[in-house]
């Protein structure tokens, strides 16, 4: 397979399972002005499965970090016009995001007090009523550059970050769609038996973590295969490998440390650590990015909230390829992770729960590790254990 | 390079589109012009800019969508995009030239490249364009494809050393060297309005063509002023006198001097022969079925909507270099327009003479050999251009 051959593979990939395109949609592309290639190949792609025209919004860190820095504080939270008509387009609509970011500390010389208050209202409250009506067939994935893999192996050796990724996409099997096809089954069936155990809460354990979050009866535990609204199959993070559920926001009590870092915003997060008391977000400690954090959790209604439990075990691709990415959508696909703020409704079959959280923006943060208990606290306290040592331990 | 790249960026955030305190910047580059769009947003920023839109766009997208999508993409324009153009209303707009491959569409079905044209935005611009509720300006961003094309390696720094030569950046005050060459355009553009020449008459290997001219319209150059009274120069470098004729007296052929890049392909050796106002006949090396799918398909593409006059004075001229690019080569030497006239010259309501197209497409007929005549009203003929010199006292 040639490198062309490799990237054609890979955007059909995400085209046909992730989004899963269907003839006569618009296609909305987002891709960062570095992930041009596969920002192209998408299109290429979107096309030949029947798109009726496709949209490309190139973004550019650059020129954010020039609007936080330069701009007025106004240009912080706005939604441009046009921007909102383009987002409210996407309904009905299939749309890929590609991550990577060429230099994931960008914006660590600016006030993380602004960064954390840089985000466009208007458009993440039209973005949010579109998770809730479940109107688009969406797909996240990694686009390989020079600058990630810089920072992911010290050097900006692309193909080898290629290979990385092509193993995680399942790339390197014979027919990638039927092992997609398969491994989504084992993660529906492992989702399945969790949310047929119907714990209340779980209870996370490990160096300096000592967490009890409670969970929602009406919220199932899923795999990130959904469905729109329109009866769309499509897989919503490619690579995936976690099953999740939205948690009761107003449960959460003591303290939990992240084990990787973090790349947020322009910035890398290290060392946090977050204690909660009534569901709330009380302390927030962190080696770098803690004002980052904390102005999010000040500025951003119910950031402080707990929005996502997620659970990854050692079957993960990404965590077999023992690579930090400095890349949420692969990190948090290495292990157990956990996101604040808005709480996800594709765990719920009808209208979210009220203890689902409603904020505007949603951050994962990874948990697991080696040294993390996590146990199913069921309603009579009895506690079950689900993972030891990366290990699934409900059978 | 990157003071470079600031100093280039300032220039045409002051004195090109003349950002104002509070206005909205649109910069619409393509994704090989980050660099510059980058420093083009810092600039807009602090010159005081209230937010900076920057709308990428891709040769390799659009490639996609004429060869692979379905003939409803080729003309297809989003509502995001409607309201896009329609807010650059009062605001400020730069825009980005320079292929990096100048012959990206050169495979292509030029049947189909031609039609491709998102007629609905183009205009919503036109109208924009003639209330003057636009600052713009198109300027020139350096990448290697397009050093590439012009030098036969990627030699940008080569490149971006021809760029601030006539762009004026070598100059000790680069602002104070533009004021002075404006006044000299704007002298030459009284000139020509006071003349109030009937036609023009080229005359050159080739060619023999007589424009009618439009008395509601006058010439203009280099500097306009919104309705708001915000002064901009729309393209730099700039070294035309330019108006736009009466579409319906045009006679005779005209021969193009230089190829030009068109929508992806290079149009060569292009000919034009017109009867009562029209296109009539097409000839060219390659890219003449881009050029016939205009003609075709867009209303008025046949007719003509800019005479531009450029003399041996040009900075572009004066490099020698042929740029594939048509804010700079148009800029070389003389240049005429098929397509829609522009709307900011015209002095009345616009009538039947002034050409109303959904595109605009320049292409060069200058040279040594080129001789361009004003016909006056009583049929006297008086000398413009010889040997590329300006003629008129």
């Amino acid at each position: 397979m040639t490198e062309d051959q490799r990237l054609e593979r890979y955007a059909e990939l995400a085209v046909r399972v992730g989004a899963n395109v269907q003839p006569g949609q618009q296609v909305f592309v987002h891709p960062m002005v570095e992930h041009a290639e596969l920002g192209r190949a998408l299109v290429r792609q979107a096309y030949e499965a029947g798109a009726e025209y496709v949209h490309v919004v190139y973004r550019d860190d650059h020129n954010r970090h020039a609007m936080i820095g330069l701009g007025p504080d106004s240009a912080l939270t706005y939604s441009p016009e046009w921007a909102k008509e383009l987002m409210l387009s996407e309904a009905g609509n299939a749309s890929i995001g590609t991550t990577g970011r060429p230099e994931p500390e960008l914006l660590a010389d600016l006030d993380g007090e602004r960064v954390g208050r840089a985000i466009q209202l208007e458009l993440a409250e039209i973005s949010q009523q579109q998770h809730r009506d479940n109107s688009v067939n969406w797909c996240g994935v990694g686009a390989p550059n020079a600058g990630w893999a810089q920072q992911v192996f010290g050097e900006p050796d692309v193909e080898r970050l290629w290979e990385k990724v092509a193993f995680c996409m399942r790339l390197d099997e014979p027919d990638p769609v039927e092992a997609w096809r398969e491994h989504m089954a084992r993660l529906d069936a492992r989702a399945a038996t969790l949310t047929e155990l119907a714990p209340d809460g779980l209870h996370y354990r490990g160096p300096g973590s000592d967490l009890t979050v409670g969970l929602l009866p009406s919220a199932r535990w899923g795999s990130a295969r959904f469905r729109t609204s329109g009866g769309i199959d499509y897989v919503a993070n490619m690579p995936t490998e976690e099953i999740f559920t939205t948690p009761d926001s107003r449960r959460a009590e003591g303290t939990i440390r992240s084990s990787l870092p973090l790349v947020l915003n322009g910035q890398i997060i290290r060392g946090l650590e977050l204690t909660f008391e009534d569901g709330r977000i009380v302390g927030v400690e962190a080696e770098t990015g803690g004002d980052l954090v904390r102005s999010q959790l000040a500025t951003i209604e119910n950031a402080d909230r707990l929005g996502e439990l997620a659970l990854v075990t050692n079957e993960s691709r990404v965590g077999q390829s023992e690579t930090l990415f400095f890349d949420t959508l692969f990190d948090e696909n290495a292990t157990c992770h956990i996101a604040y703020g808005m709480g996800l409704p594709y765990a719920f079959d009808g209208e979210p729960d009220g203890g689902s959280n409603v904020c505007k923006i949603h951050v994962d943060f990874m948990v697991g590790g080696p040294d993390l208990e996590v146990d199913a606290v069921l309603a009579d306290g009895a506690e079950v254990p689900l993972i030891r040592n990366e290990t699934w331990q409900l059978s | 390079m990157d003071e470079h790249l600031e100093r280039y960026a300032e220039l045409v955030v002051r004195v090109g589109a003349n950002v104002q305190p509070g206005q909205e910047v649109f910069l619409f580059p393509a994704v090989e012009h980050r660099d510059l769009a980058r420093a083009l947003t810092r600039q807009a920023y602090r010159a005081g800019a209230s937010y900076v839109n920057v709308i990428y766009r891709d040769g390799h997208t659009r490639k996609a969508m004429i060869e692979l999508g379905p003939d409803g993409a080729l003309t297809y324009a989003p509502e995001w995009q409607k309201v896009l153009a329609t807010s650059t209303g009062g605001n400020a707009l730069i825009a980005t030239t320079g292929d990096p491959e100048p012959e990206l569409l050169a495979d292509l079905d030029g049947e189909r490249v031609g039609r491709a044209v998102q007629q609905e935005l183009v205009q919503i611009q036109m109208k924009l364009m003639g209330e003057g509720a636009v600052n713009w300006c198109g300027i020139g961003a350096p990448s290697e494809g397009w050093a590439q094309q012009v030098f036969g390696e990627p030699d940008v720094e080569r490149l971006w050393e021809k760029i601030a030569f006539c762009m004026r950046l070598d100059e000790p005050d680069p602002v104070a060297a533009w004021q002075e060459h404006l006044a000299r355009l704007a002298e030459r553009t009284e000139r020509m309005n006071t003349l109030g020449a009937d036609a023009l008459q080229y005359r050159a290997p080739g060619t023999d063509l007589m424009v009618g001219l439009n008395p509601n319209v006058h010439w203009a150059s280099g500097a306009g002023d919104t309705s708001t009274g915000i002064r901009y120069v729309a393209n730099m470098p700039t070294e035309e006198v330019f108006t736009s004729p009466d579409a319906r007296r045009t006679e005779g052929t005209i021969r193009a001097t230089q190829p030009f890049p068109l929508f992806g392909q290079i149009v060569r050796g292009l000919e034009l022969t017109f009867e009562g106002g029209r296109a009539v006949r097409v000839d060219a090396e390659t890219g003449a079925e881009l050029v016939r799918s205009h003609f075709a398909t867009i209303e008025n593409a046949d007719r003509l909507g800019e005479v531009a006059l450029v003399t041996g004075e040009s900075r572009v001229g004066q490099t020698g270099l042929l740029f594939y690019d048509v804010l700079y080569d148009e800029n070389s030497t003389c240049h005429i327009a098929y397509g829609t006239g522009l709307p900011f010259l015209l002095d009345a309501e616009p009538d039947d003479a002034f050409n109303m197209a959904n595109m605009h497409v320049d292409f060069m007929v200058g040279g040594p050999e080129l001789e361009v005549d004003a016909v006056l009203a009583d049929g006297a003929e008086v000398p413009l251009i010889r040997n590329e010199e300006w003629q008129l006292a």
